[in-house]
């Protein structure tokens, strides 16, 4: 028996972002590390500075008209007649307290003081993956449209704004791959809990087991609801399986090479 | 009421697919608007000139809101800052000579005394030398008035030359960038420095919670004996 986690559409914009991410980190380092020999060799990769600069414009602007879809969308997804169930219900992605209580609780837990908290559908560090996009995507936009057009920017701005958009765009960029390649990573797929694959992104539902074990809360409150066993989903085919396993190992070992190379030549770029 | 709610379904994929297409549209067709503006009246194209060459109608200045927030700190500005003597001249920033009087000066190479000017985005990566953009010798300063860097030509003089139609506030662009994180930047460039220091603090604060958060999750759960959750879980029901 399996629980219904992620709708087509979700999984949709996952892997839009999932593509557009890794094409602007790779085409942003290209950049970035042009001075060293690997930033070159990953420039002739994407046809050269220049071509791999309009990659990574091309891309923004495609990320950017997917956030403001997706943004859409979750307004679409509000429910008008009962809001504060719709903000603040177990099935919203707004932090609460409860969520401080759970990290607190967590955080004993780690040291072996108390009992794992009992988390619902979404956990905090969910909660956090999903809000950092929001925090990272417009400043990355708004810092890479005005180094796009620098020509229209500085009709309105000061040249010296430039400077800064640039410096925060590398910064916050590093910030983004460092910690999708790294946080991300390891928390979907390399925790004892989740190895070889947390598949729940791909398949868009989890095995029963597997939820009461990670979000007793959450099957709970299903059970108590009488949605448990309304719909059960199918588990995914096996083709699909292989084809998301080659997929998903794919792009991360794209996203570990990228962070690898990056910490090893670091050294011999500048951030600003 | 299932219909309804089919129905609803299916206007909300129809209005996403057409903000999608709305968005898409308008990162492809704002070019030609913009181009259309060039003819779009004769006092903003006379603006523009003014704008962009720095020759304004009364005098020769740049509005004082487009001034960087640069400055060199060292140095105490005074109504007279030269001295009589050419040798004791610590303020080279308005000579027709910016390196008049320096000993040996045939000898030395910019990067001598200028190694941190070699070192940003115009020399590391576009490649181009001191003397495409400072000219031949003798180096005139920057503030001197017949300078092609002078801040009221500069942008038409050389930052055109590949920035084709740069304007006086996009030369305010600070090419040779002070080092972002150092004390010294905090005065003459704060911005930067606090942007700088900001970003830095955001990246340590996420990876040091979330580092050793992940790790702390990847031990205590090697550390589990396998099935015990799911046992408890059962129990529980």
């Amino acid at each position: 028996m399996r629980i219904k986690r992620f709708g087509k559409l979700e999984r949709v914009f996952h892997l839009f972002l999932m593509l557009s991410f890794l094409i602007q980190a790779a085409t942003g380092f290209s950049r970035l590390f042009f001075p060293t020999s690997w930033g070159k060799q990953l420039a002739r990769f994407f046809g050269g500075y220049e071509t791999s600069l309009l990659i990574h414009q091309t891309v923004g602007l495609l990320m950017m008209a997917g956030f403001v879809v997706h943004t859409l969308w979750l307004c679409s997804r509000i429910n008008w007649k009962n809001l504060r169930m719709s903000f603040f219900g177990p099935d919203s992605l707004i932090p609460n307290f409860q969520d401080a209580r759970h990290l607190l609780q967590r955080m004993l837990w780690f040291f072996g003081l108390g009992s794992p908290p009992k988390l619902d559908r979404w956990a905090y560090w969910e909660k956090f993956d999903y809000w950092a996009v929001y925090w990272g995507l417009p400043l990355l936009a708004i810092t890479g449209v005005m180094l796009m057009y620098p020509l229209t920017t500085t009709r309105v701005l000061p040249g010296w704004t430039l400077n800064i958009a640039a410096l925060l765009h590398r910064a916050e960029a590093l910030l983004a791959v460092s910690y999708i390649f790294l946080v991300h990573f390891f928390i979907g797929h390399f925790r004892p809990f989740s190895f070889p694959m947390n598949e729940a992104m791909f398949s868009g539902s989890v095995p029963l087991e597997e939820a009461m074990e990670e979000k007793p809360a959450w099957v709970e409150r299903l059970k108590k609801e009488g949605k448990l066993e309304l719909a059960s989903p199918k588990p995914p085919s096996r083709r699909y399986r292989i084809v998301y396993f080659l997929f998903g190992y794919t792009a991360l070992a794209c996203g570990v090479y990228l962070l690898i190379n990056g910490i090893a030549y670091s050294r011999y770029i500048r951030l600003h | 009421m299932n219909l309804r709610r089919t129905l609803m379904k299916a206007g909300q994929m129809v209005s996403l697919c057409a903000a999608t297409v709305v968005l898409l549209e308008l990162s492809v067709f704002l070019g030609p608007a913009s181009a259309q503006e060039d003819v779009a009246s004769a006092i903003r194209r006379y603006k523009e000139r003014e704008f962009s060459t720095g020759y304004y109608e009364e005098y020769e200045a740049k509005p004082l809101h487009l001034r960087p927030m640069v400055g060199v700190s060292a140095v105490k500005t005074r109504p007279f800052p030269y001295t009589s003597t050419g040798a004791q001249i610590r303020v080279r920033t308005r000579l027709a000579d910016s390196h008049r009087a320096i000993k040996f000066y045939e000898n030395l190479k910019c990067e001598f005394c200028h190694m941190r000017e070699t070192k940003d985005i115009h020399t590391v990566i576009a490649n181009l030398t001191c003397r495409q953009c400072h000219g031949g010798e003798p180096i005139a300063s920057i503030d001197h008035f017949y300078s092609p860097l002078n801040p009221i030509r500069k942008q038409a003089y050389v930052c055109a030359k590949c920035h084709e139609g740069a304007t006086a506030s996009f030369a305010d662009y600070v090419v040779h960038e002070p080092e972002a994180g150092s004390s010294t930047t905090r005065t003459s460039f704060p911005s930067l420095y606090y942007s700088y220091w900001f970003m830095l603090c955001l990246l340590g604060v996420t990876l040091a919670f979330f580092v050793p958060h992940t790790m702390m999750v990847i031990v205590r759960e090697l550390f589990k004996k396998k099935g015990k959750g799911r046992e408890e879980a059962s129990d529980a029901h």
